[in-house]
């Protein structure tokens, strides 16, 4: 009895710390909820923290084949992304036409996109650190000169 | 195993659990509601300058645009830009003679000039204004067209103008000006009206518009 207590404290000891790492840097929240005949509806949340490691998983090749299509733009969003962390909650866009309403901002160290309109709302949520992350990673991993 | 012990077990295991299932909750509760509508700061911590621009239709739509830029920021982000004529934060001009004007020469005769005004024009159409005043540089076009009646007001300090055009021959330096602005007070740089928009671009220590 006392040896399953045990197994047990430890497994849930390990779920716990399993747990709190993998939500330490908060979650990657997709929101998509189109409003017509088969739109769709996306929910996703998933730990930030799980997105820079499941990078290492991605075969060389594709990864290669990302950066090479934004080559151009993994640099500034790096820029823009590693500035943004130093500053307060902003709101950087908005653009309100009509019933449409698009939000761009950070809040609490994240980036916040905002999209309504009669159709379809969008909410995206991401980490500014998990996108620094990945586009770090992405950066490394071309090819170089 | 005596009862004090598996009591003792029974709750650890049970306070595990019941922490382990709250983790997500907690995670969730730190993370605002993609609808959350915490108000930001309307000045930054340490005196950062932001750059405005504020578009403002009066059509039926009624669209609006706001855009809210560190200057540091974009100091930081341009250099990065490698596209066109822009690299590392300057911007080629093929030659700095426009309509036969030599920008350069024109910068500088306006730099060691004094307070005036350099251009007054008052025609039937168009009415226009260059003049340097207060250390600034101010251009201000009064479109009289009947269609479309329109004014453009431009305030840029000279320091910014010198900044511009400190980079080498065919070239214009924005991080520098980027720069120099950022030295400057709040002022209003741009500001366009007409029968359809509103256009500011101004500059503060605020993170957010009015």
């Amino acid at each position: 009895m006392i040896l399953l207590a045990k197994a047990a404290l430890g497994v849930t000891g390990t779920l716990f710390v399993a747990g709190a790492y993998t939500f330490h840097e908060g979650v990657i929240r997709i929101d998509v909820d189109e409003h017509r005949a088969g739109g769709s509806h996306v929910h996703v949340w998933v730990p930030a923290a799980a997105v820079p490691m499941a990078m290492h998983l991605v075969p060389q090749k594709q990864l290669r084949e990302a950066v090479e299509h934004s080559r151009e733009a993994l640099p500034i969003a790096h820029a823009i992304v590693k500035e943004l962390k130093k500053y307060p909650d902003v709101d950087l866009v908005e653009v309100v036409d009509g019933k449409q309403h698009v939000q761009i901002r950070t809040r609490n160290g994240k980036l916040q996109i905002d999209v309504e309109a009669p159709d379809e709302q969008v909410h995206l949520l991401v980490p500014l650190s998990t996108l620094e992350d990945v586009t770090r990673q992405l950066e490394d991993s071309a090819p170089r000169a | 195993m005596s009862d004090c012990k598996r009591g003792f077990c029974t709750r650890t295991a049970l306070a595990a659990a019941t922490t382990l299932l709250l983790i997500p909750g907690l995670a969730r509760a730190q993370t605002p509601s993609a609808k959350a509508s915490s108000t930001p700061s309307t000045t930054s911590a340490k005196q950062d300058r932001w750059l405005h621009v504020r578009v403002i239709s009066s059509d039926a739509k009624g669209e609006t645009v706001r855009v809210n830029v560190p200057l540091e920021l974009a100091e930081k982000v341009l250099p990065a830009i490698n596209h066109d004529r822009l690299h590392g934060g300057k911007v080629k001009i093929d030659c700095a003679h426009v309509n036969d004007v030599d920008l350069r020469v024109m910068v500088d005769a306006i730099r060691s000039a004094k307070d005036g005004e350099y251009v007054t024009v008052q025609g039937t159409e168009n009415d226009v204004r260059v003049a340097k005043q207060d250390n600034h540089l101010i251009v201000h076009v009064l479109d009289k067209g009947k269609a479309k009646r329109s004014q453009v007001e431009i305030k840029v300090p000279m320091k910014v103008i010198d900044a511009l055009f400190s980079a080498g021959k065919d070239e214009l330096d924005l991080v520098a000006a980027l720069h120099a602005l950022s030295a400057a007070g709040d002022t209003e740089l741009v500001s366009v009206k007409d029968n359809e928009n509103t256009v500011k671009v101004w500059l503060d220590s605020k993170n957010v518009t009015d």
